[in-house]
């Protein structure tokens, strides 16, 4: 019960943020002013939609045994274009970038395309967030044995090791207290595991000097490739 | 032409940023810092008269930044509006670190914050 409480306050300050963010703009807003109109405009838009997908995510992950959600062969490069195509202007409008750099010879893997679309969005969130200024993140796509590997280089600070242990088991059992990781519950990464573990496949990271690699693997669909 | 007193911004959020940039426009030259270290290691180098803190960083919290600020003498009295969502109290729980004032939010608006730079930054507050 203390746990369940615990995630429940995780998922409510997580929620809070954009809230209190939109709310900021709109109260921001000078009508006379046309710049600050479109700014509000623009950010209340993004602000709200990665709310919603946030969400959206939730709603899955507490409907996951239900039965909804199918496993098909799914093009790994065809999401992570899609992802790398939506987050391009965020990266722009933040001095960072974001190169794709694909080396696998498979090219589907078995799993949800939602939700495998919902784990390379989150990486790459992440990767926005926590990378410095002017620096490229790198998405690359690559065969590791049976399994395809997706994962998201970011440079800036490391993965806090308390959470990047919890990610050695290839999940996270529940989204971390905010005292662990100020800034951040890593509800993003709860999310993201547990969509990883009902794809078969396992979420980790890799602390680096100057910066952090999320990882997805996932085994590659045995069915011929018709692309 | 008078110069402008000086504020630190320590919070993780660029857009929450560029609002309290907007906000303060014309009142104090702002400085936008997105964690507690870079805030500590540039204090050094020009005292702000004021300080707005979120307290849900990346790395090293808000509490540990007061903890830090308080410890020395050049910067404990630098007075520190908290601006967090979280609810850690009353500024006077936080008296001896050198808090202010707490705003939430979630609840507050541009004129609070735009009233407690201009008193704590103003002739009548002396530190």
């Amino acid at each position: 019960m203390a746990k369940e409480v615990d995630g429940v306050f995780v998922v409510a300050h997580e929620l809070k943020s954009p809230l209190a963010l939109t709310r900021q703009l709109a109260l921001s807003i000078e009508p006379e002013d046309i710049d600050s109109v479109k700014f509000a405009k623009e950010k209340i838009i993004s602000t709200t939609e990665r709310a919603m997908r946030q969400v959206n995510d939730l709603t899955k992950v507490a409907r996951l045994e239900d039965g909804l959600f199918t496993l098909e062969p799914v093009s790994v490069r065809g999401v992570c274009d899609d992802v790398a195509r939506e987050l391009r202007y965020l990266y722009r409008e933040n001095h960072k970038s974001l190169r794709e750099k694909y080396t696998n010879r498979s090219k589907l893997a078995t799993a949800n395309r939602e939700m495998l679309y919902s784990v390379i969005y989150n990486f790459c969130s992440n990767s926005l967030r926590y990378s410095d200024e002017e620096t490229r993140s790198e998405l690359s796509v690559r065969d590791r044995g049976d399994k395809i590997e997706v994962s998201v280089r970011d440079f800036g600070p490391a993965l806090p090791v308390n959470i990047w242990k919890e990610l050695k088991h290839g999940w996270i059992l529940e989204p971390t207290s905010i005292a662990m990781r100020p800034g951040s519950s890593g509800l993003g990464l709860y999310i993201a595991s547990k969509f990883a573990r009902f794809m078969n496949g396992e979420v980790s990271a890799i602390r680096h000097r100057d910066g952090t690699s999320f990882i997805l693997r996932l085994p590659i669909s045995k069915q011929a490739s018709l692309f | 032409m008078k110069k402008l007193p000086l504020v630190y911004v320590i919070e993780d959020d660029s857009d929450m940023c560029s609002l309290y940039e907007k906000y303060l426009k014309g009142m104090a030259r702002v400085k936008v810092y997105h964690n507690a270290i870079s805030a500590i290691s540039a204090i050094d180098r020009e005292k702000p008269r004021m300080i707005l803190l979120d307290i849900l960083l990346d790395g090293p919290d808000g509490f540990t930044f007061l903890n830090e600020i308080v410890s020395y003498k050049e910067t404990a009295r630098i007075p520190i509006a908290l601006i967090t969502s979280l609810f850690v109290g009353s500024a006077q729980d936080f008296e001896d670190y050198g808090v202010v004032e707490i705003l939430n939010k979630e609840l507050m608006t541009p004129a609070e914050i735009r009233d407690v730079v201009s008193f704590w930054t103003g002739p009548d507050v002396k530190f």
